[in-house]
C-alpha cells in the first residue's frame, strides 16, 4: 500500500489543493509522521498525489522531507488521481478476454457463423496451429503477470481497464472471426510459409520471455530500483546490445510471425497498431534511460536496431 | 478529330448534372477552409508584431484555433464522408432533395462561422454575428443532420444491390467489409453524437449570449 512522505525533523507542513489552492491541512512542529488522508476511505493512498509544485511530478513514497527543497514551512500540493485499479488486475482481465474469445470462435460457438457450422472444426491444420499459438501467447502473458513481472507503479486510473479491454478483446474477436471462418483461405505458399512463420513466432516468444526474466532479475524483490539492462548468458538477451526495449522487438516479431502464419489482414492490422503503440512506449523508455544514466550505451536504439 | 470532339461532348454532358452539386460544394468548402486558416495566420502575424517575439504566440490564436478544431473535427469528418463516400460515390443520390438540404445547412453555417472567427480575431465582433452564430444553429444543425441521414438512407438500396466498396469472403487476405452495414452503423452513431454536439452549443449559447443580455439589462 502506498504511503505518503515520511517526515523526520521538526518543521511545519501545510497541504494545499493543487487546483483550488485551498488549505487542506496544517501540521505544526512535525517530528516523525506519515501523512495520508484516512478520514474518508474513498481517498485511499494510491489515488493521492502529493507534489511540491501544483503542475509538477508526484513525490514518491520513499521521499524524505528533510531532503526536499523546502523551507521551515513545507508547502505540498494535493491532487486526486481518480479511482485506481491495480496493474495486475488490469493485465489479468485484458489477457483472459482474448484467450476465451478466440476459443469461442475456434469452437464455432452458435450465433457467430451460419448455423450449419455450429460446433464444427476447420479442415485446415494451420487453423488448429494458429489457435494453439494464440492461446499459448496469452497463457504466457497471464503467467508472466502473476510470476515474472515486477511493477514500478502499483496502480493505474480505472478508466484504463475499459480502454485496454476494448482494444484487446475487440481485436481478438475481429482476428478470430476470420481465421476460424468456414471460408478461410490458408496461406498461399502453404507448408513452407507456415513452417517459417511458426519458427519466427516461437523464436520471438522465447526471446520475449527471456527479456522479461532478465528485467525481473535486475530488480531485487520488493524494490523499485532502476538499472541499465545488459546482455546475460542467455543468447536471446544479446539483443540488449542494439536495443533498449527488446521485449517490444520480440513482441513485434511474434505478431509478424502470426500474420505470416494466418495470412489474415486483420492480424496485420493488429500487428501494425501494436507496433505503433510499442514504438511510442519504447521511445519514452529510451529517453528516460538516457536522462537517468550518463553512461547509457550509445549504440542502442529504442525498438528496432539502428532504425527506430 | 470530329469523333474526338463528339466524344468529348458526350463526356461533358454526362458529367454536368450529377457531378455539379458535389463539385460546387467542394469549391465553397475549400475556399472557406482557406479563409479560415488565413484568418488564423493573420492573427499569428498580428500577435507577433504586437509582442515582438514568438513568446505567447500560441495563446493569441488559441481560442479561435480551439473552436476551429474541437467541434469541427467531427463536422469535418462527417462532411468529408458525406461528400466523398456517399454523395459522390452513389450517383443516384445526387439529385435527391436531402442533398440540397444538408449542403444549404452547411453553407449557411460555415459562412456565419468563419465571419465570426474573422471578426473575433480582428477584435471587432458585431453582436449580430455573434448572435447569428449562436442562434442559427438551432435550426441549421437539425436541418443538416436530417439531410445527411436521409442521403445515407437513400444510398442504402443502391449500395446493397451493387456491393459498393464491399469485400466478401473467400479471398486470400481473409478479410471482409460490408459497406451497407457500415453505413447503418454510421447512421446509428448519430444518435449519441448529435445530441451531445447540439446541447453543447445550447450551453455555449447561454454562456455567451446570456452575459450580453445581463449587460443590456443593466444599461
Amino acid at each position: 500500500m502506498r504511503s505518503t512522505p515520511m517526515i523526520y525533523c521538526r518543521r511545519s507542513v501545510e497541504i494545499l489543493d493543487a487546483k483550488t489552492k485551498d488549505k487542506l491541512c496544517f501540521l505544526d512542529k512535525v517530528r516523525t509522521y506519515t501523512i495520508s488522508f484516512h478520514h474518508d476511505p474513498q481517498w485511499y493512498p494510491a489515488r493521492q498525489s502529493i507534489r511540491l509544485d501544483p503542475k509538477g511530478k508526484s513525490l514518491k513514497d520513499e521521499d524524505v522531507l528533510q531532503h526536499l527543497p523546502v523551507g521551515t514551512t513545507a508547502t505540498f500540493y494535493f491532487r486526486d488521481l481518480g479511482a485506481q485499479i491495480s496493474w495486475v488486475t488490469v493485465f489479468l482481465t485484458e489477457y483472459t478476454g482474448p484467450l476465451v474469445i478466440y476459443l469461442m470462435f475456434y469452437f464455432r460457438v452458435p450465433f457467430i457463423y451460419a448455423p450449419k457450422y455450429d460446433f464444427t472444426t476447420s479442415k485446415h491444420w494451420v487453423v488448429h496451429l494458429a489457435c494453439m499459438c494464440h492461446s499459448f501467447h496469452y497463457v504466457k502473458r497471464l503467467l508472466e503477470t502473476l510470476f515474472v513481472h515486477r511493477f514500478s507503479h502499483g496502480t493505474m486510473p480505472l478508466r484504463n481497464i475499459f480502454k485496454n479491454c476494448t482494444y484487446y478483446w475487440g481485436f481478438a474477436a475481429w482476428m478470430a472471426y476470420y481465421i476460424n471462418h468456414p471460408l478461410y483461405t490458408p496461406p498461399i505458399y502453404g507448408e513452407q510459409q507456415i513452417r517459417l512463420a511458426l519458427i519466427v513466432f516461437l523464436f520471438c516468444q522465447i526471446g520475449n520471455f527471456s527479456i522479461h526474466v532478465a528485467l525481473r532479475n535486475l530488480r531485487p524483490p520488493g524494490s523499485k530500483t532502476r538499472k541499465i539492462p545488459y546482455p546475460t548468458k542467455n543468447p536471446f538477451t544479446w539483443i540488449f546490445l542494439l536495443v533498449s526495449c527488446p521485449n517490444y522487438t520480440y513482441e513485434l516479431g511474434s505478431w509478424l510471425g502470426f500474420t505470416l502464419m494466418t495470412q489474415c489482414l486483420p492480424v496485420a492490422f493488429f500487428t501494425l497498431v501494436g507496433f505503433i503503440q510499442m514504438t511510442v512506449w519504447a521511445k519514452g523508455k529510451h529517453r528516460s534511460y538516457l536522462k537517468e544514466f550518463r553512461d547509457y550505451p550509445p549504440l542502442r536504439s529504442p525498438i528496432l536496431p539502428f532504425v527506430l | 478529330m470530329l469523333s474526338k470532339a463528339a466524344h468529348g461532348d458526350v463526356a461533358a454532358k454526362k458529367k454536368k448534372g450529377p457531378g455539379a452539386l458535389a463539385t460546387a460544394y467542394l469549391v465553397i468548402y475549400n475556399v472557406v477552409m482557406t479563409a479560415g486558416w488565413l484568418v488564423i495566420a493573420v492573427g499569428l502575424v498580428r500577435a507577433y508584431l504586437a509582442r515582438g517575439s514568438y513568446h505567447g504566440l500560441y495563446y493569441s490564436i488559441e481560442k479561435p484555433l480551439k473552436f476551429f478544431q474541437t467541434g469541427a473535427i467531427l463536422e469535418v469528418l462527417s462532411r468529408v464522408f458525406l461528400t466523398w463516400a456517399v454523395t459522390h460515390s452513389v450517383r443516384e443520390v445526387q439529385s435527391e432533395d436531402s442533398v440540397l438540404l444538408f449542403v444549404t445547412a452547411w453553407t449557411v453555417t460555415e459562412i456565419i462561422r468563419y465571419s465570426f472567427y474573422t471578426f473575433s480575431l480582428l477584435n471587432h465582433l458585431p453582436y449580430l454575428i455573434k448572435w447569428a452564430r449562436y442562434t442559427f444553429f438551432i435550426v441549421l444543425y437539425p436541418m443538416g443532420v436530417t439531410g445527411e441521414l436521409l442521403t445515407i438512407y437513400a444510398a442504402l438500396p443502391y449500395v446493397q444491390k451493387t456491393g459498393l466498396y464491399s469485400v466478401t469472403l473467400p479471398n486470400k487476405y481473409n478479410f471482409s467489409f460490408d459497406y451497407y452495414t457500415f453505413l447503418i452503423l454510421i447512421m446509428i452513431s448519430y444518435i449519441p453524437l448529435f445530441p451531445q454536439l447540439y446541447f453543447h452549443m445550447i450551453r455555449q449559447r447561454k454562456k455567451v449570449l446570456g452575459h450580453a443580455e445581463d449587460y443590456s439589462k443593466v444599461e
